[in-house]
């Protein structure tokens, strides 16, 4: 359960850039969320707030009741993050860089080994499990970015715009990764600007525009809400009437 | 999972993700490996070459036959006359020449006549390569001059004490060591070195490289702490660095052990027991540059930037120690204890086969210490900024 209170955020010397305003939202355990926006509308500090790795300025950010300003490293322990950076080791196997996000998480021996081998079946990345990923297309980079995400089998999961620059192939193969893992009962939040993705996977969705939250709910509550025939109509709508387009 | 771990844990991966960049990894062994051979065969043969070039003289003379006396003399101490060209002035402007023994014209009748009888030495002296033979010509000459005229003195029956109150006998305390002085210095140099370039790539590697790789902000959003991190990386780099360190004076070691190189009376020892002294002084080194090292590196908002700060480093450090060969001053106290300078020093006197003072030792370890302390302090902060993130 991710809880967002009233959270604000800004960059620069002086504070200037506001990246997230005033936003508050919350995204249940068994489900998952989509945080849809324009690019710059915040998504990625949002999620890097709740990743721990940017403090925000005001409000209180809750990961199953942790605070992630106070309790940061205990609630790196129980999240799993496929951030916009999702570099990989080249000169280590797909299973080694597996391997290593699972040791710092304080895993070993063969329970490691065991977690690894069902990731790698699930993914479906035995054929390539221990090439380097040097030559890894963007599809089998992202299979391995979400297993070493995951290693450590987290409770929430965070995810930057999972679907950029992936086929459509691997974009099915990760809509079906998430929706296992919404089975487990697990809270997913995952951010995109691609409102295929929040029509075919989300159950509830989180309009972001210009750091702030202009509307959460289900599909189907957005579309009652706007009026709008389609949600792409009423994303359209609810931004061009908040601050977004017309601004 | 203890903090250690986690640091073993990272200092684990980043050795093996160095050991599989075969390329580098092979290119950093062989040039250490190589340098010590190489560079003692060079150098020995070009000490060589100057030893015998110091026995043996050519000399290009004028009118050498106005002076045969003064010829057999000459020959006698090695020296081998030729005639001087006719442009011998443009030649020696030019550096072709060294020095040209010009006897004057009038030297056998200003000889008969008892007079003093001239010969010039004509040189260009602002030549550094000429003045050694410039100073061996004119102290053949001198010395014969003398023995002229003493041999004259006893004609007339006059002890030749009394023309040479004064005798001047030169015992030269150095002379054995001086034509090793290059070399004692190109080893001392060339381990320092081992030890600044051998973590240099991996540093940069595990720092700008995982920033440009886009693979830092996933490693700190793990339970990792910045600041193991931090430690796991250094020991890694210090590893490589030591091991290169290492392979250097191995090196150094074999080939002055077993390779055929000219004799030439080397005036220092490199046996086991140097080696070992040397280990112990580069420590705060090969301890200290990985962590400046890896500080830079992560500070540099691309790879690029990164490299070229660090090769601004590496140039300040490895120039000291030539600065201080230069210099030829006694330093002041306290430069035992400015890293590079202090093990620079050390590892002079160890060549000597002097013995190192634990207190002189445990100067030059102090300043190292508080630097890799607050190297690595700033990085893990530096890491735990949020600016850490951007210039990705």
């Amino acid at each position: 359960m991710i809880r967002i209170e009233h959270v604000s955020k800004a960059f620069g010397r002086r504070k200037e850039v506001a990246a997230v305003r005033d936003a508050s939202f919350t995204a249940p355990d068994g489900a998952i969320t989509g945080l849809l926006g324009p690019n710059g509308a915040g998504k990625t500090t949002l999620l890097r707030i709740l990743a721990t790795l940017v403090v925000p300025d005001a409000g209180r950010a809750t990961i199953d009741g942790r605070d992630v300003t106070g309790e940061r490293f205990a609630v790196r322990r129980g999240i799993g993050v496929l951030s916009d950076a999702r570099g990989l080791y080249p000169r280590l196997t797909a299973r080694e860089n597996i391997r290593y996000y699972g040791s710092l998480h304080g895993l070993g021996g063969r329970d490691l080994d065991a977690r690894i081998d069902a990731l790698v079946a699930t993914l479906g990345l035995a054929s390539i499990a221990d090439r380097r990923t040097e030559g890894f297309s963007q599809g089998e980079k992202m299979k391995v970015a979400i297993a070493r995400a995951i290693v450590h089998d987290p409770h929430t999961v965070l995810l930057d715009e999972p679907t950029n620059g992936l086929d459509i192939m691997s974009v099915r193969a990760l809509r079906e990764q998430l929706r296992g893992l919404r089975a487990q009962g697990k809270c997913l939040l995952f951010s995109t600007h691609v409102m295929q993705e929040i029509a075919a996977l989300c159950d509830r969705i989180v309009i972001l525009a210009q750091g702030k939250v202009i509307v959460e709910g289900s599909a189907t509550d957005i579309l009652a809400w706007s009026g709008a025939a389609t949600l792409e109509d009423a994303f359209v709508t609810l931004i061009g009437s908040g601050e977004g387009l017309a601004a | 999972m203890s903090a250690l771990s986690r640091i073993a844990v990272v200092a684990a991966k980043e050795v093996r993700e160095t050991i599989r960049d075969r390329r580098t990894l092979l290119v950093l062994l062989v040039t250490a490996v190589a340098a010590g051979p190489v560079f003692l065969f060079l150098i020995f043969n070009l000490v060589a070459r100057q030893a015998d070039r110091a026995r043996e003289i050519e000399l290009p003379a004028v009118n050498v036959a106005q002076a045969p006396a003064l010829a057999d003399f000459l020959r006698r101490n090695q020296v081998r006359l030729v005639d001087a060209p006719a442009n011998y002035e443009a030649q020696l402007r030019a550096g072709d020449l060294s020095v040209v023994l010009v006897v004057a014209p009038d030297f056998a009748a200003e000889v008969d006549a008892g007079r003093s009888a001239t010969v010039h030495v004509v040189a260009d002296r602002s030549r550094d390569r000429a003045r050694t033979t410039i100073s061996q010509v004119e102290s053949l000459l001198r010395a014969y001059n003398r023995q002229w005229g003493s041999q004259r003195l006893l004609l007339r029956g006059v002890a030749t004490s009394v023309a040479e109150p004064l005798r001047i006998e030169a015992v030269d305390l150095a002379t054995p060591q001086q034509s090793g002085a290059l070399i004692l210095f190109l080893v001392a140099y060339y381990a320092l070195l081992g030890s600044f370039m051998g973590g240099m790539a991996v540093a940069l590697d595990v720092t700008a490289g995982e920033r440009e790789r886009q693979s830092l902000e996933p490693l700190l959003m793990t339970p990792a702490r910045p600041l193991e991190i931090v430690l796991g990386k250094w020991l890694a780099v210090s590893c490589c660095n030591a091991l290169v360190v290492v392979v250097t004076l191995a090196g150094f070691h074999l080939t002055l052990a077993y390779a055929p190189l000219p004799a030439i009376g080397v005036p220092f020892l490199f046996r086991m027991v140097e080696f070992a002294r040397f280990l112990v002084v580069l420590l705060p080194l090969v301890l200290l540059m990985p962590a400046i090292l890896l500080y830079v590196g992560s500070r540099g908002r691309s790879f690029k930037e990164a490299q070229a700060n660090v090769s601004l480093l590496m140039f300040v450090a490895s120039v000291v120690p030539a600065v201080q060969l230069f210099t030829q001053q006694r330093e002041p106290a306290w430069f035992a204890a400015v890293p590079v300078s202090g093990q620079y020093s050390l590892l002079s006197h160890v060549l000597r086969g002097e013995a190192i003072a634990p207190s002189e030792l445990a100067l030059s370890y102090a300043i190292p210490v508080v630097l890799i302390i607050a190297a690595l302090g700033a990085m893990a902060r530096l890491l735990s900024r949020e600016s850490a993130l951007a210039g990705k």
